[in-house]
């Protein structure tokens, strides 16, 4: 899984770079990438219908990309887009397609086997994308803001409690600043 | 004391700040201008309807205007107004080519907040906007030899063993080449999407003429994935949840027949060489 992992981190650096993504975010596009399939295969081993593992990787791809946003101060779909591509159904595309130029031929005993199949992997495919669209707009969705700068990811609470704390302070303090510089004014 | 003419919120940080005076017609003009085509430049670069408003917005809102627009794919049209809801400015746009450049989409995004925050005159943003626009590109070696490792790593996501994995490096590098030379060319984009994908397909297909012991049907099947619609597919979705549905659609459809053009240079491989 690991081994999956290190090559999505590649497709995903790949994309980034045929995106024009700029280089400081590169490392970050690799991590991201990295987890999305990392994720994906994980859940793959629990014999989970494929749709579900997909979207998880996505959604955590989205989730994270905030976080990186903050970080490397770039919009978060530049981080998202290059890696979720990994995680594209190109093998049930493929066999979609298959699968239909096949029905354009004769109708045959095994008609019905092939049809059933291309309906299958037609399916798998539309909704794993579906699901991938879904899953990196999820922090958008769920946090109902429509810029990076507002949403905040907040870190494990146990160890950060202190720093919190000051920043509430902190955060109290400039809103009295504030209040007063209204009230001149 | 001197008459404040426009004071306004900013809500980003919360503070107070005041525009000294209200800026003159021609430095309207020259603003919206300025504006349409950072909006231009986002809409070809592949940023979302809902980034492009926000971005608009937000520069207007710095110079104490409220803008409003409409967006689509091929032009753009802003009015702007002053507090007193007078139209002061309004124009149509055509948008540049599309070629999507996230380097673009990530400068003008943080060059709107240094805006708001710096306080920039349009001459700032003007010379900040054709930084940003002679930004270069990656190297085309550096671009060709990156995808193909993604094309090749692809491949090992699909199953397939480390002899794909090199025929996939191929196929996609000669396939992005095919595109890129189509497009300078000055081929249809999706024209030159079928001859990248259609070349790409027939090199990763070659193997299977001959019996050399190797199977390469992952190869084949990943060698064209270079070519996939990621962006405008996921932006449509983003597009849809915001409201904005016709660019929306219109996004898909654009990726829809990207697709089927991979589809179709697929299929020149697959009748050529008879894979079933």
């Amino acid at each position: 899984m690991i081994e999956k992992g290190f090559w999505g981190g590649w497709a995903a650096v790949g994309f980034a770079v045929l995106f024009n993504v700029p280089a400081r975010a590169l490392i970050s596009v690799y991590l991201l990438g990295f987890l999305g399939v990392f994720t994906k295969f994980l859940l793959l081993g629990f014999e989970i219908n494929v749709v579900l593992p997909s979207f998880i990787g996505a959604s955590l791809i989205g989730i994270l990309s905030i976080r990186a946003a903050h970080a490397k101060h770039a919009p978060p779909l530049i981080f998202a887009i290059p890696a979720v591509i990994p995680l594209v159904p190109g093998i049930f595309a493929y066999k979609t397609m298959l699968g239909i130029i096949a029905l354009t031929g004769k109708v045959t005993e095994n008609f019905n086997q092939t049809l059933a199949e291309t309906v299958n992997n037609g399916a798998k495919a539309s909704f794993i994308i579906m699901s991938l669209a879904v899953g990196v707009g999820i922090p958008n969705l769920i946090t109902r803001k429509n810029s990076a700068k507002d949403m905040v990811i907040h870190p494990p609470k146990m160890i950060f409690k202190l720093k919190r704390r000051k920043t509430k302070r902190k955060n109290r303090r400039e809103a009295r600043v504030r209040l007063r510089r209204i009230r001149k004014i | 004391m001197k008459i404040l003419d426009v004071t306004l919120w900013r809500f980003s940080n919360q503070t107070l700040f005041m525009v000294k005076s209200s800026p003159t017609q021609e430095e309207i003009s020259e603003l919206g201008s300025v504006l349409l085509e950072i909006g231009s430049l986002l809409m070809s670069s592949g940023a979302t309807t809902s980034r492009i408003r926000l971005t608009i917005d937000r520069i207007a809102a710095s110079f104490g205007l409220s803008a409003d627009m409409l967006v689509t794919h091929r032009a753009l049209t802003l009015s702007l107004s002053d507090s007193h809801h007078n139209q002061l400015y309004n124009n149509l746009k055509r948008t540049s080519p599309h070629g999507v450049n996230f380097k673009l989409v990530s400068g003008i995004s943080r060059m709107s907040w240094r805006i708001a925050e710096n306080k920039w005159s349009i001459e700032d943003i003007k010379t900040d906007l054709s930084r940003l626009k002679g930004l270069p590109h990656y190297p085309r070696w550096i671009v060709l030899t990156f995808v193909s490792l993604a094309g090749a790593s692809f491949c090992r996501l699909a199953g397939g063993d480390y002899i794909e994995m090199a025929v996939a490096f191929m196929a996609t590098f000669i396939g992005l080449f095919t595109r890129q030379e189509a497009l300078k060319k000055g081929f249809n984009p999706y024209l030159a999407v079928f001859f990248g994908a259609a070349n790409a397909s027939l090199i990763s297909g070659f193997f299977t003429l001959f019996d050399f012991g190797i199977n390469t049907e992952h190869a084949f099947a990943t060698s064209v994935l270079f070519l996939i619609p990621g962006i405008p597919l996921i932006n449509t979705f983003s597009d849809l949840f915001d409201g904005n549905i016709l660019n929306g659609i219109l996004r898909w459809i654009h990726g829809l027949i990207i697709a089927f053009m991979i589809a179709l240079g697929l299929l020149v491989a697959i009748y050529l060489y008879q894979i079933n």
